[in-house]
């Protein structure tokens, strides 16, 4: 009879899995796919369609792959002109972040509807998409780089306000509580103590951005502000592979050129 | 004894003045390339002013019988941008295994995926939005692609790191007692990175928001299609309330997943 009994226990496999694991990710994963199933019948996209024309895409790529040099000035003209818008976004983001995130930091000015204030009004300029700002700013100003630069600018200064203020808001009561003690004033707690310790985050938030920056300047042109993007796209419409596969190429280069230095410029900050 | 001492260390100093100066000097030939001048913007103020005051300003609704549709459509930004995140997340799942030199059966190979994705990534969606529609047709499902391509590309490099930053101890051990690469994945990678993956794809969930709005303005289809529309129209007042709509979406979005990342890593 005991025999059986201890038969029985062994017998038993030892459960490997954790019985208490909170059972929030199998639901969720689940949920994910029957939303994703019903967006699919939603969207009710004519997949017979669309794999039909593949063959047509190899076609595209076939062609792009035929580089075409002979507009080369131009595209590296609009190729220097996006870069340049890209840079001076970001620089004047960055000057106005570091002010607006001045604001909307809640241990600086220590004024909470202050911080409330620029915080929410920035969530808002931060949820539009860029190329949006950028289409209300060529009504206003025109066609040109300004209108390039300072749409790109509301986008980028809104994401720096939040990353700076967020930065900021990480230093250390006591530090800024002993300047105060020393009878300093709040500018120059802030320029002091609070700039150089968030310095190096704030060069590791630039460097992101100038990533993103450059790749949305790349899309401006198809909204239609100048630059590459303009190049690209209306060359394929005209059918000129050659010359889009050429500043596709140039595209790819930078913006993986600029990741490269940045991943560098990260490691030395660390 | 008049010397001052130096506050900050000497070769922190150096640095900071070689930014300063690549600073000034990207700052002055950038001004110069795009001849772009802070002053004509404030210059311009009045037409600025009264551009927003006249024309944007009060927000109006679109006429009551557009109503539905433009709500359809901030439906259909939804329904693409998630069914293009799950789906490229499928798939960057299984490519991201080959991705990683410690988990992938042909260690050789990941480079090659790796550069491969690389290379997809950095070409922005909206270039490939357009690459694609020269060979597939305008419509809702080349911008599903163009946005699947991008968040692919994204989320194997996302996933191939977090699978790096996890120990590799259990993957080695399992290595040891001979588990087989789909055992190994199952029961080492599996279970301590999942959680992590999934972060990055509410992440991507929330690029892909803004991402399909901007690719519905070249002809992909939603929100974006219907935003474009208007402000083509002169109809800013209208476009204007559009505006405030996809803020809303974006921002009750991110809430959203804010709420769910912060249940995930619990």
């Amino acid at each position: 009879m005991e025999n059986v009994i201890i038969e029985k226990k062994i017998n038993k496999k030892i459960p490997v899995k954790c019985k208490n694991k909170s059972n929030f990710i199998p639901i969720f994963m689940i949920s994910v796919a029957i939303l994703t199933i019903l967006s699919l019948f939603y969207l009710n996209i004519d997949w017979v369609k669309l794999f039909s024309r593949v063959p047509d895409m190899g076609h595209v790529f076939w062609q792009l792959g035929h580089l075409d040099f002979s507009k080369i000035d131009l595209i590296f003209s609009s190729l220097l002109e996006t870069i340049s818008i890209a840079v001076l976004s970001l620089l004047y983001s960055l000057v106005l972040g570091i002010i607006f995130g001045m604001f909307a930091a809640r241990n600086i000015f220590k004024i909470k509807a202050l911080s409330i204030f620029t915080q929410s009004f920035f969530t808002f300029l931060r949820a539009v998409p860029t190329p949006v700002w950028v289409l209300l700013m060529l009504v206003c100003l025109g066609m040109g780089p300004e209108a390039g630069v300072a749409g790109l600018c509301v986008h980028t200064t809104a994401f720096f306000t939040k990353s700076f203020a967020q930065s900021f808001e990480s230093i250390s009561d006591e530090t800024i509580e002993a300047l105060e003690a020393t009878g300093a004033g709040r500018l120059s707690i802030f320029f002091n103590a609070i700039i150089p310790t968030a310095l190096s985050q704030i060069v590791a938030w630039a460097g992101m951005r100038l990533e993103t920056n450059f790749s949305e300047c790349a899309i401006l042109g198809m909204v239609g502000a100048g630059g590459i993007g303009f190049v690209i796209s209306s060359s394929l419409k005209g059918y000129d592979y050659g010359t889009a596969g050429v500043a596709i190429l140039l595209v790819f280069i930078i913006a993986y050129l600029i990741e490269r230095m940045f991943v560098r410029i990260k490691r030395s900050i660390n | 004894m008049k010397k001052k001492i130096p506050l900050i260390a000497h070769d922190l100093k150096k640095i900071y003045t070689i930014f300063a100066v690549v600073v000034v000097v990207l700052f002055i030939v950038c001004t110069i390339l795009t001849n772009f001048n802070v002053m004509s913007l404030v210059s311009n103020g009045d037409a600025f002013w009264s551009f927003i005051t006249n024309d944007f300003l009060p927000p109006k609704l679109p006429k009551a019988s557009r109503i539905p549709g433009v709500l359809s459509s901030v439906l259909v930004t939804l329904a693409l941008a998630l069914s293009s995140t799950t789906i490229a997340a499928i798939l960057a799942m299984f490519v991201a295994l080959f991705g990683s030199e410690k988990v992938s059966p042909f260690p050789k190979l990941a480079k090659v995926v790796r550069g491969f994705a690389t290379f997809l990534r950095n070409i922005p969606a909206l270039v490939w939005a357009f690459i694609l529609f020269s060979s597939l047709g305008i419509g809702t499902g080349v911008g599903f692609v163009a946005l699947c391509i991008t968040s692919f590309a994204f989320m194997v490099r996302a996933f191939v790191e977090t699978m790096e930053d996890v120990s590799q101890d259990c993957v080695e051990s399992l290595l040891t007692v001979g588990g087989t690469f789909p055992q190994r994945v199952s029961q080492a990678i599996l279970p301590s990175c999942l959680s992590g993956f999934l972060s990055w794809f509410l992440y991507c969930v929330e690029v892909n928001i803004r991402a399909s709005t901007i690719v519905g303005m070249v002809g992909g289809g939603g929100v974006g299609m219907t935003l474009f529309s208007y402000i083509k129209n002169f109809q800013y007042d209208i476009a204007l309330s559009i505006i405030l709509l996809i803020a809303l979406m974006v921002i009750v979005v991110d809430q959203v997943t804010n709420i769910l990342r912060k249940e995930l890593l619990k």
